[in-house]
């Protein structure tokens, strides 16, 4: 019933992206419409894939560092990322198929850094240290963005400030492309990851004694999550919000089990980014929104009722 | 190379225009007297004689000056003054758009003119305190470049020359090209989208060389728009200003999904220079003509 209710509300914003728009295209013209298949198809695909793989990768770190709070953005994942591709387009080295790179680089580089502070406490990971050095990595890596940004010239100056705002108005079938062929790995190890992650909730040590393999399992989902995050940055600047809220929202429907919750925060990301995407392209046509704003508008409500229901019940 | 030659000609007229009014004896004879101005921040500048070391925070206003025949008494520019050529030798103070103002203090002006923002209005506030003349101007159409030449000119004694320079301006405003029927669009950043609406200079100087700005009904200057609506709009013409003084064929031109719009299909681009068409100022009369010549190039 759930599943069939979700599943529902995706085909619903997958069609509204692909139905609506500031142009009216008739239903019977769709499937020949040139802006249905440059412009509209492609951007609802992108919007998807990203908004899902945002919300996966937020409820795997969520799960990671057993904290409610972690989404890639407080991780500094977002934040390294940007730096990357900001370098990257500095350099410019700015290709499509370069700029996931560049960004998966710096997610990297950010990653490593909060991991290794992470273990500044000892051997174990604390997640306590890590968030707060995710924090600390985050800010660094804004100021050194912020940095590039005002020292590169003016038409620079523009594009990265543009990029960084995010959004999905440059999708085409070839950011489609960039994100087929980098996310199905990650996707793949963190589906995985569910069973072992279910363990890992119980605890790092109570995990080790029912047979997790709890280091490997921490990289693999570090490495994952921050290569989903780095990608959607790439293809489509920082866009906030969908990480952290939809793995709660979905919690809230599917509890705490790893097996049905990170597919179902894939599919409820989908939906939401798809969602906000038609809302910031419709909503004041013939201008356009920058989708984050969208986001935050549509998912917090949302998110405020999920949350009533789940306290009160 | 047709297109330089012509540029070159205007320049020619320009310069010689400029000589012109600078030569006119009227305007020597108030010169002792002060001038008290309102500026376009509200604020009351008084200067107990005309100006003459001018620190110019914008390239509209230092090609304001020169065109007032005070291109001499210019002190200090931004790195963008390239117009007209000679004020490269000026020293540069930076880049204008967050002055420092000991550069400022430097070049030792008794007026410093800046366009209207608040990070320019507080650094108004502060030359004042130094005793340092500053007045901020906003020149984002026109009308603001003929305002601006009224009160320049009174500022640096040349009443006059301000005065006529402004009445031509709105002359020019008043007398728009014929309607050429062609329908433009003003494309000026492509991830996203972005094109000019009606309260920008730009589609003003569409409407003087006659032709139609699709997105004349936004208001604002400029707006993030989709790419299906500009392929709806169907203009005839992309125009795409470019910051490079030679003119590229812009990356959109290559990508798949803007070629839903037909004019970037058939190939259909008009190539401005920043440096001519980015700045509402004195030559907007030529930019227009410009604009129009080109435009008729474009086979329909």
């Amino acid at each position: 019933m759930k599943w069939l209710g979700l599943g529902l509300v995706v085909v619903a914003a997958f069609l509204g992206a692909v139905v609506l728009g500031p142009v009216h295209v008739p239903l019977a013209g769709l499937a020949a419409s040139d802006i249905v298949r440059t412009l509209r198809l492609p951007r609802a695909l992108l919007a998807f894939l990203v908004g899902g793989s945002l919300a996966l990768s937020g409820a795997g770190l969520q799960a990671l560092v057993r904290n409610p709070l972690a989404d890639p953005f407080l991780l500094g994942l977002s934040g390294g990322a940007g730096l990357g591709a900001v370098a990257a387009i500095a350099l410019h080295l700015a290709s499509p198929w370069a700029l996931p790179l560049a960004a998966f680089a710096g997610a990297l580089g950010a990653t490593a850094l909060v991991y290794r502070l992470g273990l500044v406490g000892g051997g174990e990971l604390d997640p306590r240290v890590l968030i707060l050095a995710g924090v600390a990595v985050g800010a660094f890596a804004a100021a050194v963005t912020t940095a590039i940004v005002s020292l590169s010239d003016a038409a620079e100056l523009r594009n990265t400030f543009l990029w960084l705002w995010g959004g999905l108005s440059g999708a085409s079938w070839d950011s489609v492309l960039v994100l087929a062929v980098y996310l199905p790995l990650p996707l793949a190890v963190l589906f995985a990851a569910a069973r072992p992650l279910d363990l890992l909730a119980l605890g790092e040590e109570p995990a080790r004694h029912l047979g997790a393999d709890v280091e490997s399992l921490k990289r693999r989902v570090f490495v994952a999550a921050s290569l989903l995050a780095a990608v959607c940055v790439a293809v489509s600047g920082v866009i906030g919000f969908v990480g952290l809220v939809v793995p709660h929202a979905m919690r809230t429907l599917w509890g705490h089990r790893h097996r049905p919750l990170l597919p179902a925060a894939f599919l409820g990301g989908g939906a939401l980014l798809a969602l906000s995407d038609t809302v910031a392209r419709v909503a004041v046509a013939p201008r356009e929104l920058p989708v984050g704003i969208v986001t935050a508008l549509v998912g917090v409500p949302v998110f405020a009722l999920l949350l009533r229901r789940w306290t009160t019940s | 190379m047709e297109r330089r030659h012509s540029l070159r000609s205007h320049t020619i007229r320009l310069v010689a225009l400029a000589a012109a009014l600078a030569c006119r004896p009227a305007d020597h004879a108030p010169a002792a007297a002060g001038s008290t101005v309102i500026d376009d921040a509200g604020r009351t500048v008084v200067l107990a004689q005309p100006a003459h070391r001018i620190v110019s925070l914008s390239p509209a206003v230092t090609e304001l000056l020169f065109a007032l025949g005070v291109g001499d008494r210019v002190v200090g520019r931004t790195t963008w003054c390239d117009y007209p050529p000679v004020v490269r030798l000026v020293p540069s103070v930076g880049d204008g758009l967050n002055p420092s103002l000991e550069a400022l203090a430097a070049r030792r002006p008794d007026l410093v003119v800046l366009y209207r923002s608040p990070l320019n209005e507080t650094a108004a506030a502060q030359l004042s305190r130094l005793g340092i003349a500053a007045v901020v101007l906003r020149q984002d159409r026109l009308e603001d470049v003929a305002r601006a030449a009224r009160l320049l000119g009174r500022l640096v004694g040349r009443s006059a020359a301000g005065d006529s320079l402004a009445d031509s301006l709105s002359r020019l405003l008043a007398a728009p090209a014929p309607r050429s029927r062609r329908r433009l669009a003003f494309v000026v950043w492509d991830s996203p989208p972005i094109v000019i609406g009606a309260g920008s200079y730009l589609d003003q100087l569409a409407t003087l060389a006659g032709a139609e700005n699709v997105f004349h009904d936004i208001a604002a200057a400029s707006a993030a728009v989709g790419l299906e609506t500009i392929a709806t709009r169907d203009p005839d013409v992309i125009v795409v200003v470019s910051d490079s003084a030679e003119p590229r064929p812009p990356a959109l031109a290559r990508r798949p999904e803007w070629r839903v719009i037909r004019a970037v299909r058939e190939g259909r681009f008009v190539y401005l220079v920043g440096s001519l068409f980015g700045r509402p100022g004195p030559r907007a009369g030529g930019a227009a003509g410009e604009l129009r010549r080109l435009l008729g190039q474009v086979t329909r």
